[in-house]
């Protein structure tokens, strides 16, 4: 707000650093946790078991980002991982984005129908356990296919897509439809180009989702052979499984003698955590219009 | 065209079906986009909506819901018989209510505070900081957790070091530190993010608006209570609506990642014991009935606050 108007009381500027002091503590306490591991994944394994690490690693090691290039898990999760955000975004977004394409032609007369038949489903769901059972029905399960299909057509995508294609000039599609473009070059040379923008937040939106999600895999993918890196971490949280490993390693190489599972684990919370740090500043480019309507959805 | 009509009927119901086929054939692009996407919803989106039936019915997989035996309310009944009912309850509501408690007047104040900020560039900057949080996954939050509050954890090494304890507290293998856990995460987690509507409600203030107040002698806090607040009236009545609509929403994926076996009597919630039922077990349609039954609730609370939120403060989403 604009203060310069009157000249400010002394309460008010005692407010005013306090406040300024309060936002300080406040960004420490959002940002120091991955500070925190940030320095624990650089830090040496059996120096990091002596506790006392806040803020700087107190002996440098790369060691535990090292041991992920020599585990196979971690990099076949990873793979799975950026396979899962390239395929489900862009079969998600180039799809919504037809639907919500269509859903505002305006001469076209199954428009209501579809927006009808989407939007019921924001609002009604058939929850967990028929879901699942339709997916075993469907053979999804224990396949790549299972982090695609059933996120195909998304009714909220659709809704701040098609918000946005209303406002374009219909006369730019009627004279392309009367030189005898079809619909779907129509949607490709011209509404895909022109609505840019708005394909590129609902595509980091829908990519977060993908690099994020730990349930599905958990749920659909059990048999492990399609793990992704959210999973992989989980695991070595259990654990089991990262002493496992660590103990294999330190078998078949003398190399890692001094990685400990809490190092390891730090390291790996880093890869998770990093591209979407990365990601962010774009994030942040593009969630401001339509996410207000996201915010109210809950 | 209404004269044609009453003289002969048959014609223009005839020309009715010829407008529609000529305008079938004119959409015939359209609709053969549309025929893939109408056909994926009914399969993703409404078939689960039809097997919510199963609720009804002694489901086994192989058979359909209709070759089922009906069963009527049983598993209804089964579930507030069964013994785990009072505590999945009380988990549900303590944490939900919690989150609410906390997590409700939280970004309020901070959206309030942050509004007062007179530097722009600050401004954005803490905004920026505090939506990271939002887009971290829940696995993420754990292993941070972990890092803090494991027996090797930060807080148990500051503690030992000031000789506050002696020997490492295993906050996350007690049950009673579980609640005031989550609670933190959760608001840790989307306190700046759900600032994000607030402050679009209080950028459309007119700034003319706090000049006349200025004007009119209100200091600082009056400004805040007589202008921006009304601002953002409506906004916090219609989140607080959707809040106790999903007071059953205890969460999900946190309580699977950050509890475990010994804290299970604090952690398990609606959402978590209908999982383990009717997925790990394979008691389908006990699940089913009890997820039915939380959606259930969940609208009527949502109706039942929007109606007592019309009637008392005259502001309503319905």
């Amino acid at each position: 707000m604009n203060s310069s108007f009157q000249k400010k009381s002394l309460g008010s500027k005692i407010f005013d650093c306090a406040n300024v002091g309060f936002m300080l503590l406040f960004s420490v306490l959002m940002i120091y946790p991955f500070l925190n591991l940030l320095a624990l994944s650089l830090n040496d394994g059996a120096d990091a078991a002596r506790g006392g690490i806040f803020l700087w690693p107190r002996m440098f090691s790369i060691d535990a980002y090292s041991f992920m290039l020599h585990e196979n898990k971690l990099f076949s999760g990873f793979g799975i991982s950026i396979l899962r955000v390239l395929v489900g975004t862009t079969t998600c977004v180039m799809a919504t984005g037809l639907l919500a394409y269509i859903s505002t032609v305006r001469h076209f007369s199954g428009r209501k129908l579809m927006r009808i038949m989407f939007l019921m489903t924001m609002y009604i769901s058939g929850g967990l356990i028929p879901t699942y059972l339709l997916i075993v029905k469907l053979g999804l399960i224990n396949s790549f296919h299972v982090y695609w299909i059933p996120s195909l057509l998304n009714a909220y995508y659709m809704l701040i897509m098609a918000s946005y294609m209303q406002n374009l000039p219909e006369s730019l599609f009627e004279s392309a439809r009367i030189d005898g473009a079809n619909e779907l070059g129509i949607y490709f040379r011209i509404v895909m180009p022109i609505s840019l923008p708005v394909f590129a937040s609902i595509a980091v939106f829908s990519s977060v989702g993908h690099w994020n999600s730990w349930f599905d895999v958990v749920l659909y993918n059990s048999n492990g052979h399609w793990d992704t890196l959210q999973v992989y971490l989980r695991k070595l949280l259990l654990e089991v499984e990262s002493f496992e490993e660590i103990k294999n390693q330190q078998i078949a190489q003398s190399k890692f003698r001094t990685l400990s599972p809490v190092t390891l684990r730090a390291a790996v919370t880093m890869v998770v955590t990093l591209p979407i740090v990365f990601i962010y500043p774009f994030l942040q480019k593009y969630f401001v219009g339509g996410i207000t309507l996201g915010a109210v959805k809950g | 065209m209404n004269k044609l009509n009453q003289l002969n009927p048959t014609a223009s119901s005839q020309m009715k079906i010829r407008n529609a086929m000529r305008s079938l054939y004119r959409e015939r692009q359209l609709w053969l986009i549309s025929i893939p996407m109408i056909i994926w919803v009914l399969i993703f989106s409404y078939m689960p909506m039809y097997g919510i039936l199963m609720a009804f019915v002694n489901y086994i997989p192989g058979n359909t819901i209709l070759q089922s035996d009906w069963v009527g309310l049983t598993h209804f009944k089964m579930f507030f018989d069964s013994p785990d009912f009072p505590l999945v309850l009380r988990n549900t509501l303590a944490i939900s209510g919690l989150s609410i408690l906390f997590g409700f007047p939280a970004p309020i104040v901070l959206a309030i505070l942050l509004n007062e900020l007179n530097n722009k560039r600050f401004k954005k900057t803490i905004q920026t900081i505090s939506y990271l949080p939002h887009f971290i996954s829940w696995v993420v939050v754990a292993s941070i957790l972990f890092a803090l509050l494991g027996n090797e954890g930060i807080l148990n090494d500051v503690l030992i070091r000031l000789d506050i304890i002696d020997q490492p507290i295993s906050y996350l293998g007690e049950g009673k530190y579980f609640w005031g856990i989550i609670t933190s995460a959760n608001l840790w987690k989307d306190v700046g993010w759900s600032t994000i509507i607030y402050l679009s409600a209080m950028a459309g203030v007119d700034s003319e608006m706090y000049d006349a107040g200025k004007v009119d002698g209100l200091n600082r806090f009056g400004l805040i209570w007589h202008i921006t607040l009304p601002s953002i009236r409506s906004t916090i009545v219609l989140l607080w609506i959707l809040g106790i609509g999903g007071i059953l929403n205890a969460g999900f994926e946190q309580q699977l990642l950050i509890g475990n076996a010994q804290t299970r009597e604090y952690y398990e919630v609606i959402d978590t014991y209908a999982y383990k039922y009717g997925i790990e077990l394979g008691n389908y349609s006990y699940g089913a009935a009890i997820g039915l039954l939380k959606a259930i609730i969940g609208v009527t609370l949502v109706f039942g606050a929007n109606r007592f939120s019309k009637k008392v403060l005259d502001t309503s989403i319905i």
